[in-house]
């Protein structure tokens, strides 16, 4: 007798697009289409959705980024071309995310710098890109504008948009046909109110990836998991305007006491696993970009997505 | 399908003679319908009602004790498929292997590592849970011997018997047959002879099947044999299977679909070749005992804290008692940070405090386990509330200055909290990341 498990869900999750080709007018070697899940993580079909993706952070002022990475990476961190290029072909990135860490510098005015660094990264890599813009509000109109500009006709996922501050990198997203990460701190009802927002000054919503806030391994990850459950529950039971695919990051992890106060010797697999945990649980949880700042993480996280989604060997009464 | 209180207390003799523990024959009807009751304390029932309730208001997955002393542990008993529907209430039990080819002395440290190891963060010890001893040399000598080692520690930790010979468990069971191990596993070949060493010593017993419809089977011909504290086995081959297998399982035994799948899940991650993987997969898809090598100490870290989140109760706030705290030993005119006492709250800030190597003192204020940003929100957080905060943990007295640090979120309330306190307030960072950086640049003028 086969099992007839039933969770009731009514509408798929909508689908996304990261990154163009030259067929759609970009200059990407791969475009990404994520979400059109039908049902809990890893549990559909096995061609039916995609492995999560996992994006590799860096950053074009690492002043401003973990001293793990900084000396993990070495140099690389002072060159923000190299280090992408190394995300791409050496560390196995699906996507690279570019967190524009030098407009944190105190008075930061210089927007054409911007352009600059956007146009190197898009330039080292043929991969999709996720460009994290300032998080002024003097300066985020010039800053969203430049990177939309800079990466027109590539199909960038733009980020980050959050309640207080979404206004101009919308209108980036939509001069430009980008997408935009919409973040909300830790819960459904406002991650669902600034999707409406969104949607009210036209973004679209194939155009929306959802970060409901990754909270570190320790330090209220579990409300995180608990958020990004009752997303897609909802989602997957009809609530159209929280039907997008979810992004997480693992970045508060390596500032959390216990991976900071490692010894040297062990600090680099301190961050490997606490990265490692994290991201794991969060796309078992729902979430479809999972982003890291550790290289060591990414072949561990491609093994056990692979193995994830292999074919069941016995069919017998298993979804 | 689960009855109503109103519909099991029609069933009850209405006698309200309170032999049952409750004061009335509807509070045990509300227990009942809550699965928080048994229907054999109710002496008065008759046979018919006993079936009829017996089925419906048993927990939906059995409880089994696994281990006897202070460190056995309970799984089962699970409601919901999602923790924020209600909680995970039984952690899994994380239970390192041994093998009987490893050497004595091997097998004797992995053993007092389980004893002795205490992981404390946010004011939780997190240990692990047991021994599994496995049967790898074939021969029930060797693996009696085995087990006669790890007993010998006297760490009295729960055991996992890992071996496809009943006669090697037999051998076993002679060191540790009174403690209550799990026996792993019976199968469709031989639950038979497995069935008669779980019953003769009360133990759990492993069923182990790669298919549902083989473990219905077998959960039903263990029953006939008369084991009933049974643990599932899914032999997933790769850790979708897994996921998929226990998510059904989960899914099928909450809705009671498939009674006879309502019993805890065993992952053994040794055999994914991914222990990582499969334990973090393990802690957030289900399972309830998970056997692994012993476990590197990043890795070790990582699975307690993971689990410690995932089985925190989502309906409460974890609250750190309101008071003065001191990090380091500070002085009179050592800084005072005010904050909340939501336990997330506390445990960040003291671990930034700790390594800016700046004594000072955290005074904790009441807001129910809320934090900054909520508890200003909701008006949890005032300068009344500082204010008697301040009097009431006897601050005045522990230093020399009259000022407060309070959160960057707080701001709002800054000017009141310094009228009603007439201390100086300084409004620090919102992050807490930057504290230290704030009481080098900021206190230290």
């Amino acid at each position: 007798m086969p099992f007839d498990v039933q969770f009731g869900w009514t509408t798929p999750i909508g689908d996304v697009v990261l990154g163009a080709t030259r067929a759609d007018g970009g200059t990407r070697r791969v475009s990404y289409r994520i979400g059109r899940g039908t049902t809990l993580p890893f549990l559909e079909d096995v061609n039916g959705s995609p492995a999560p993706l996992i994006a590799f952070e860096i950053c074009d002022y690492p002043a401003f980024w973990s001293p793990i990475i900084r000396d993990y990476c070495g140099d690389l961190v002072n060159n923000v071309n190299e280090w992408t290029k190394t995300a791409d072909a050496t560390y196995g990135a699906d996507l690279v995310r570019l967190h524009l860490t030098s407009t944190k510098q105190r008075n930061f005015s210089d927007i054409a710098s911007i352009g600059k660094v956007v146009e190197g990264v898009l330039s080292a890599t043929s991969l999709p890109v996720i460009i994290e813009g300032s998080n002024e509000p003097k300066i985020d109109s010039e800053v969203y504008q430049k990177c939309g500009e800079t990466g027109q006709g590539e199909r960038l996922l733009l980020g980050t948009a959050e309640a207080g501050k979404y206004r101009s990198i919308a209108a980036a997203a939509l001069a430009y046909n980008h997408s935009i990460i919409a973040q909300s701190p830790i819960d459904i009802n406002l991650a669902k109110q600034l999707n409406i927002l969104l949607k009210e000054i036209g973004v679209q919503r194939d155009h929306i990836v959802i970060d409901p806030y990754t909270g570190a391994l320790g330090y209220g990850f579990e409300y995180s998991f608990s958020a990004m459950e009752r997303i897609r529950f909802s989602a997957l039971k009809g609530d159209t305007d929280l039907a997008m695919p979810m992004i997480c990051s693992a970045a508060d992890t390596l500032t959390i006491k216990e991976v900071r106060e490692t010894g040297p010797e062990e600090q680099d697999a301190a961050a490997i696993r606490w990265e490692f945990y994290t991201c794991l649980a969060a796309a078992a949880a729902g979430a479809e970009i999972v982003c890291v700042r550790h290289p060591g993480t990414i072949p561990l996280l491609r093994a056990a997505f692979a193995d994830m989604k292999k074919e069941a060997y016995v069919t017998t009464g298993v979804p | 399908m689960a009855l109503k209180a109103l519909d099991i207390y029609k069933l009850l003799p209405k006698k309200n003679c309170k032999e049952c523990g409750d004061p009335t024959c509807l509070t045990f009807a509300m227990k009942l319908a809550g699965g928080k009751a048994d229907v054999e304390l109710c002496p008065y029932l008759s046979d018919e009602a006993k079936s009829v309730l017996g089925a419906t208001t048993r927990p939906p997955i059995r409880l089994v004790k696994i281990g006897v002393g202070t460190r056995n542990f309970k799984i089962g008993e699970e409601f919901v498929l999602y923790r924020h529907e209600k909680t995970f209430y039984h952690p899994p039990g994380i239970v390192f292997r041994v093998t009987d080819t490893m050497s004595e002395a091997e097998i004797v440290s992995v053993t007092k590592r389980v004893r002795d190891e205490t992981f404390t963060r946010v004011g939780a010890d997190l240990r692990f849970n047991g021994i599994a001893i496995e049967n790898v040399s074939g021969s029930p000598e060797t693996y009696a011997k085995a087990v006669a080692t790890v007993e010998k520690v006297e760490a009295h930790l729960p055991p996992v018997l890992i071996a496809s010979d009943p006669t090697a468990l037999r051998a076993a069971l002679v060191h540790c047959g009174t403690y209550r191990p799990l026996l792993h596993a019976a199968t469709k070949e031989n639950y038979k002879e497995m069935c008669a060493l779980a019953k003769q010593h009360g133990c759990p017993l492993v069923i182990r099947s790669d298919s549902l419809d083989g473990l219905v089977q077998l959960a039903k011909d263990c029953n006939a044999e008369g084991a009933g504290d049974l643990v599932m086995d899914l032999a997933p081959a790769t850790l979708g299977d897994f996921v998929r297998r226990s998510t059904a399982i989960r899914q099928l035994a909450i809705t009671r679909a498939a009674p006879d799948l309502g019993y805890p899940v065993y992952l053994d991650t040794v055999k994914t070749g991914q222990q990582d993987a499969a334990v973090a997969l393990g802690i957030v898809k289900y399972a309830s005992v998970i056997v692994t090598d012993p476990l590197p100490a990043m890795s070790a870290k990582a699975a307690l804290t993971l689990r410690q989140n995932i089985y925190t109760d989502p309906q409460k706030p974890i609250q750190m008692n309101p008071g003065i705290y001191r990090v380091g030993a500070p002085d009179k005119d050592a800084p005072v940070l005010m904050t909340v006492n939501f336990s997330l709250t506390f445990f960040t800030l003291q671990g930034y405090l700790e390594s800016a190597r700046i004594p000072c003192f955290m005074l904790i204020v009441d807001t129910e386990g809320l934090s900054v940003l909520t508890a200003v929100a909701a008006g949890k957080l005032s300068e009344m509330l500082v204010r008697d905060s301040i009097k009431k943990f006897g601050l005045e007295g522990e230093v020399s200055h009259r000022k407060l640090i309070i959160p960057g979120y707080a701001s709002p309330l800054s000017g009141r909290i310094e009228e009603a306190t007439g201390w100086k307030v300084l409004v620090g960072p919102r992050d807490a990341a930057e504290i230290g950086e704030y009481l080098h640049e900021e206190w230290k003028k």
